[in-house]
């Protein structure tokens, strides 16, 4: 009787071994990242050879370097958001709040303390503005995590009210003014690269530290691939959820300043588009919009490859209607792909495990995607 | 107690109609202009499409998922429908706009179906990318052109001036009031009386238990998003006739204040739970809310903040009243020791 019972007891335990096992290699598989390489390369080689004598233009190449870093910062917020199985629809909302804050503060200081005054306190102010968008983000952790509202409601319904401060703020117009340090930084390049897009290598090379080399990040990937799991293994959800939006938060400020040093006014409706555009790009850069999954690498090479799409788009004269055709094309498909080969190795793999990855993934794509996105 | 948990409603109505009461007795007393027969006038005539869009909202979240694309849906079928109309300088008259615009709404719900029922992927997402498509093929293959009054097709400009009341210097009642309120009649009936209804109620409940007690999940969810798309295309032609003019590149980054009234009408984003007339007060909350802001002295750029607060509120009544209903699982060490 007690043979038997051990020997269910052992079983039970080798599946929990190999389902967990099996989650642990879903993570560490850089899914998205190789086929991103060559994605970028295919649409970059697609464009050079269509029309060659625009778009490998030098000017037009800086250009890419120097569009890509907003759009980079912002979808790398979203991809964090949505490796905890959740998304951050306020991050636009955010990056504007902060990018006002910095604003507003300057043309303050300047008017009350003198322009050198302000220039010598920018760092303050730029401090400030990355506070404010921590401050946001946390709002938005303390809503998930504690008041336990599902992320893509607290982010819509923060997202109106960031907004709404917003507009409440600037009474719905465009203010101008910035510190010099960030136009500067806006304008240079370092041979030849511009100096946005360096920041964004290096946000993004200590977004990927963090992610994947520190306690915070595992719990992070962790919470995202199985909350349930995640719990009973004493992991926070709490700390983590708020840690996480606060991360997402400070992307979207870091955003916000660059928005600024492209152009040195900040208004409440700016890049209200880029919502879609982000969550298109943490997608097609491999990240699982159910959580547990991501890259920050695939995540900039998605970003670089739709910016290479826009900036192709507009040197083939195309509008900007073909190009949110092409968006939601590429982002339907890349899902249905994703879908489709996910299933087949969940077919494929040995009998041993197939169950529990065949339950696995069943679970992830049935319950998580249709009962709670 | 009984009675109090009587007049709560299910979905939690009552507190949403003792809101709105409390909001009318606050903005009559804080302007006079406020009582009278033109606010109420205004406030349906504004409440008439985001209700039907707010009605085919209901329908996805009660299954457990989220459109973004019916604005887009909308305003591609009855812009097309217009658009061809006038062209083809064929009036097919009312009934027959509303026929084409619900097939070809019905056509890109047919999209949205498959797609989200056969991979089964995020509903977001997918109506997210296909917002884009919709949108993207309207714009650069249909038309960007604005047509205006004279150019529409002559039931459908008629049909804008129609009334069912008119008072002299109060306002009036439209026309189209008629056929919305039919519409959240048949969506209620279809919702609480018919199998179909029920099937939405279960999916949304849960899926994998909806699956085994035999119900078609994929049809089910596939002809969901027609009958959405063919809603949202309704609410589209409606938006056409009662704004006396189609351009195509309106309607596309309303869906998120649709989908706030629904949600402050009670409705649960995990799916499973949803009331028409939850979501006719939410309606009616955001749009007396966003009519008369200005007119008790709230400067208009505080509507959205207002909308986002509201919002906030309604989905964290949500929250307190999932976790306080939730069965307690096994306890964490940690948990055991706080309690």
């Amino acid at each position: 009787m007690n043979a038997e019972k051990l020997s269910d007891l052992k079983r039970a335990n080798q599946k929990v071994d190999s389902s967990f096992a099996s989650l642990i290699s879903r993570i560490q598989v850089p899914r998205g990242a190789g086929r991103m390489v060559i994605l970028l390369l295919i649409t970059f080689a697609i464009f050079a050879i269509l029309n060659p004598r625009v778009f490998l233009n030098p000017v037009n190449l800086q250009n890419i370097g120097v569009g890509a870093p907003e759009i980079g910062l912002i979808s790398l917020a979203m991809m964090l958001a949505m490796l905890t199985g959740g998304i951050d629809l306020s991050v636009v909302a955010i990056a504007n709040v902060s990018a006002i804050t910095v604003s507003s503060l300057y043309t303050a200081v300047s008017a009350g303390a003198g322009p050198e005054t302000a220039e010598s306190v920018a760092p303050f102010i730029v401090l400030a503005g990355v506070g404010v968008g921590a401050a946001l983000g946390a709002v938005n952790g303390v809503l998930v995590s504690v008041v336990g509202i599902t992320p893509i409601l607290t982010t819509l319904a923060t997202m109106q009210l960031f907004n709404g401060i917003a507009l409440i703020w600037t009474g719905g117009v465009t203010i101008s003014g910035a510190p010099s340090v960030l136009t500067a930084i806006g304008r240079s390049t370092a041979v030849g690269v511009p100096i946005l897009f360096v920041i964004l290598v290096v946000v993004a090379i200590v977004l990927a530290v963090v992610i994947d080399r520190t306690p915070i990040g595992r719990k992070i990937q962790l919470q995202g691939a199985n909350p349930t799991a995640a719990r009973y293994s004493g992991i926070s959800s709490r700390t983590t959820l708020m840690a996480t939006y606060v991360i997402s938060g400070i992307l979207g400020a870091l955003a916000g300043l660059i928005f600024l040093s492209r152009n040195p006014s900040a208004s409440a409706d700016y890049g209200s588009s880029y919502i879609l555009l982000a969550i298109v790009i943490a997608v097609l850069g491999g990240t699982n919009p159910n959580g547990g999954f991501a890259t920050v690498f695939g995540v900039v090479l998605a970003t670089l490859t739709l910016q290479v799409v826009s900036s192709g788009f507009t040197a083939l004269r195309l509008s900007a209607y073909e190009y949110a055709i092409a968006q939601g094309v590429l982002l339907i498909a890349v899902m249905v792909f994703d879908q489709l080969r996910f299933r087949r190795r969940a077919r494929s793999s040995p009998p041993a495990t197939s169950e529990t990855v065949a339950v696995a993934t069943h679970r992830s794509a049935n319950t998580r995607s249709t009962g709670k996105d | 107690m009984d009675m109090l948990h009587r007049l709560r409603g299910p979905n939690n109505e009552g507190v949403l109609a003792a809101v709105i009461l409390v909001v009318i007795i606050g903005m009559s007393l804080a302007s006079p202009a406020f009582l009278t027969p033109n606010t109420f006038f205004a406030l349906v005539r504004s409440s008439l499409v985001p209700l039907v869009f707010a009605l085919g909202v209901l329908m996805v979240m009660i299954s457990g998922g989220i459109d973004v694309s019916f604005p887009a849906i909308a305003i591609f079928a009855a812009y097309t429908t217009v658009a061809w109309s006038s062209q083809a300088s064929f009036d097919p008259t009312l009934v027959g706009i509303f026929a084409i615009a619900i097939v070809v709404g019905a056509l890109w719900g047919l999209l949205n179906g498959f797609v989200i029922a056969r991979f089964r992927l995020p509903t977001l997402i997918v109506t997210l990318g296909t917002q884009g498509i919709i949108k993207g093929v309207l714009l650069t293959y249909i038309g960007s052109a604005y047509i205006s009054a004279g150019a529409l097709p002559p039931s459908v400009s008629g049909a804008g001036g129609a009334y069912l009341v008119d008072i002299p210097g109060a306002g009036y009642l439209h026309m189209m009031l008629v056929p919305v309120v039919l519409l959240a009649i048949a969506v209620w009936w279809m919702l609480t009386r018919t199998t179909f209804g029920r099937s939405i109620y279960a999916i949304g409940g849960d899926i994998e238990a909806a699956r085994r007690v035999g119900i078609k999940v994929v049809r089910t969810q596939v002809l969901l998003y027609v009958l959405v798309g063919g809603l949202a295309a309704i609410g589209g032609v409606i938006f056409v006739i009662l704004g006396r003019n189609a351009n195509p590149q309106t309607l596309v980054g309303t869906e998120l204040d649709i989908i706030a009234a629904v949600v402050l009408g009670g409705a649960s984003i995990f799916g499973g739970r949803g009331s028409v007339l939850g979501t006719v007060l939410g309606v009616l909350l955001v749009q007396l809310i966003n009519n008369n802001l200005v007119l008790i002295g709230v400067p208009s750029t505080w509507q959205r903040a207002a909308v986002g607060v509201l919002l906030l509120v309604g989905v964290s009544i949500q929250a307190f009243a999932a976790l306080r209903s939730r069965p307690s699982a096994v306890l964490l060490e940690k948990e055991v020791s706080r309690a």
